[in-house]
């Protein structure tokens, strides 16, 4: 019954000028749906075998992706209620709770995808790393990468003041006070960034504006330029394929060895020239199916979340009394950690270097040896130097979100915090 | 001037070359830098940081806290002083020391003595030391936007 309707619409003229092709019956029209769907062009008519594995990324690009859709239609559907007024903020939060229907759910996914993302596009970032495939073609591709990284950070700094809660009001207070630690720009940067000296109603509306659309669009439009540039780099990274012999061609002439037909061409020296057809398969269905089955695991284990555990709200914001401890969100309490050593380099000088190696990888570590392959030997010095760093940021961050007790003493998680310490005074 | 060689800038050409590029790139320069000052206020709607508390006397001895502008207002005596609680590493407010001596800081574990002094910790400088005066009807004023030297007493 749904079939014919289907087909009946399909067959008239509206079901003709919207969708080209139809659900595909024939290989033909297996690569036709690929390329001339909106949707489905982002792929490749034809995938390499190796993109289907899990293993090869286990998704972690794809998962961030999720959840940033998850994250824009929640946040849109919160806009409806939340005003970003100093007066208003926190009240339409303890609405969205306890008032309006599955605002509370609503506000939990938000909040636990946001988390997610994080941890989603950190985890993508070490996937590149070990599996070496930031090396060339792909550098300009890692540096975007590497630009979306700060703007989740980014994206979850200004959301985490909205909701205008003790949390809120504190983290943001020291994050921004961070920003002021910066060489010769750091007081002009927390100026403008909160719009006055304190956290108060225009660095509200700032970080609101910054949230909602500017930090969104840019992350968008990068986005989509990073997965055009995993296509046009020749797909997923992996190793040279060791028979493959590029011909010497005079200028006019046909190679022999290959075959045109339904894939891609690809100019100069990116992997996919000279690819033996044998390894791919149709997008569709094999690449579609695994990955709308793994939108719809993300989707329920965060739903699984939202209902379960309850985003964390503080009391009102209170601009005497930080709560002692007063914490930054957790993939920053690395930094704070270092911060309560010394501001200048927790702030600035570890986070900067960071930043700066982060984006000089690839164009220092430009062998092409050991791409695509997981934890290559060949990669000894590159794979101990990040794991070090990674290790020492695991170590602090931990270190930082259970070692802390009241006024920043060393204490240990499984010991109860006695009463007169956690008091005010 | 031979007008085939093609090697020649005709007069017409760079002058339209040259006025083109200066007006694109002033426009495009003029509004980059109006874009930059828009978003930089020129009127803040923040609280005064000016307090004018009670008069002297109303004061008890030892350590008062001025929560609107965040300043401990200690009295010896008839010697009057402020300090900050605005913590100099992150802008925490800092806590007075339980045993009513010195400030510490929630947030990163600064340490101060009585006087404002780094004791421990990452704070890179002492608390403020802030101007207290006398209003014509007698009351304290502190200004909080107003830094002084350390050990700067207001003595009634």
């Amino acid at each position: 019954m749904l079939q014919r309707v289907w087909n009946a619409f399909r067959a008239s003229r509206v079901g003709r000028s919207i969708f080209r092709v139809g659900l595909p019956a024939s290989n033909l029209e297996r690569a036709q749906v690929a390329i001339s769907s909106f949707l489905l062009h982002l792929q490749p008519a034809k995938v390499h075998k190796r993109t289907l594995k899990p293993s090869t990324t286990f998704g972690l690009g794809l998962i961030s992706l999720y959840l940033f859709l998850i994250l824009g239609v929640t946040g849109v559907m919160l806009m409806f209620y939340y005003v970003p007024a100093t007066d208003a903020a926190y009240q339409n939060m303890k609405d969205l709770e306890f008032v309006v229907t599955a605002g509370r759910v609503l506000r939990n996914m938000h909040r636990w995808s946001a988390h997610l993302m994080v941890v989603f596009v950190l985890l993508h970032l070490c996937r590149v790393f070990y599996t070496g495939a930031y090396k060339p073609p792909r550098e300009f591709n890692w540096v975007v990468g590497v630009v979306l990284l700060l703007l989740t950070l980014g994206l979850s700094f200004t959301g985490y003041l909205l909701p205008w809660d003790q949390l809120a009001y504190w983290a943001i207070t020291v994050g921004t006070n961070i920003a002021g630690y910066a060489p010769l720009v750091g007081q002009k940067l927390k100026f403008l960034l909160l719009g006055g000296h304190m956290v108060g109603e225009s660095a509200l509306i700032r970080f609101y504006t910054l949230h909602v659309i500017v930090l969104p669009g840019v992350v968008l439009m990068l986005v989509a330029l990073h997965l055009w540039r995993v296509r046009k780099d020749g797909g997923l990274a992996r190793p040279d394929e060791p028979a493959f012999v590029q011909q010497e061609l005079a200028p006019g002439q046909l190679p022999t060895s290959k075959t045109y037909g339904l894939m891609e061409l690809a100019r100069g020296s990116t992997p996919a020239v000279g690819l033996a057809p044998e390894d791919v398969v149709f997008t569709w269905p094999n690449l579609i199916f695994r990955e709308l089955l793994l939108f719809l695991a993300v989707v329920a284990v965060v739903l699984v979340l939202a209902i379960f555990w309850n985003a964390p709200l503080e009391e009102l914001a209170n601009r005497v009394h930080p709560p002692n401890p007063a914490k930054a969100p957790w993939y920053f309490l690395g930094l704070q950690e270092l911060v309560a050593y010394s501001a200048l380099w927790g702030g600035v000088v570890v986070p900067g270097l960071l930043v700066t190696a982060l984006v000089l990888l690839p164009y220092l570590d430009r062998r092409r040896r050991g791409l695509g392959v997981w934890f290559a030997r060949e990669r000894k010095v590159a794979l101990t130097l990040f794991t070090v760093c990674l290790i020492a940021a695991v170590v602090f961050t931990t270190i930082g979100s259970l070692f802390r007790g009241p006024n920043w003493s060393f204490q240990v998680p499984w010991k109860p915090i006695p009463a007169e310490e956690q008091a005010f005074h | 001037m031979n007008d085939s060689d093609p090697t020649q800038v005709k007069r017409r050409d760079f002058m339209q070359l040259a006025f083109g590029w200066c007006s694109a790139l002033f426009a495009l320069g003029a509004s980059a830098v109006a874009g930059a000052r828009y978003i930089v206020p020129n009127v803040l709607y923040e609280p005064d940081q000016r307090f004018k508390g009670q008069k002297p006397e109303d004061y008890p001895e030892g350590t008062t806290f001025l929560s609107d502008i965040r300043v401990f207002l200690i009295r010896k005596g008839n010697s009057f002083r402020a300090v900050s609680a605005i913590c100099t590493h992150l802008g925490c407010t800092v806590n007075r020391g339980a045993d009513g001596h010195g400030f510490h800081c929630p947030c990163h574990g600064s340490q101060f003595s009585d006087n404002g002094e780094v004791t421990s910790g990452p704070a890179p400088r002492p608390l403020s030391w802030l101007l207290v005066s006398l209003s014509r009807d007698g009351r304290l004023i502190i200004d909080a936007s107003q830094p002084v030297e350390a050990k700067k007493y207001l003595v009634i």
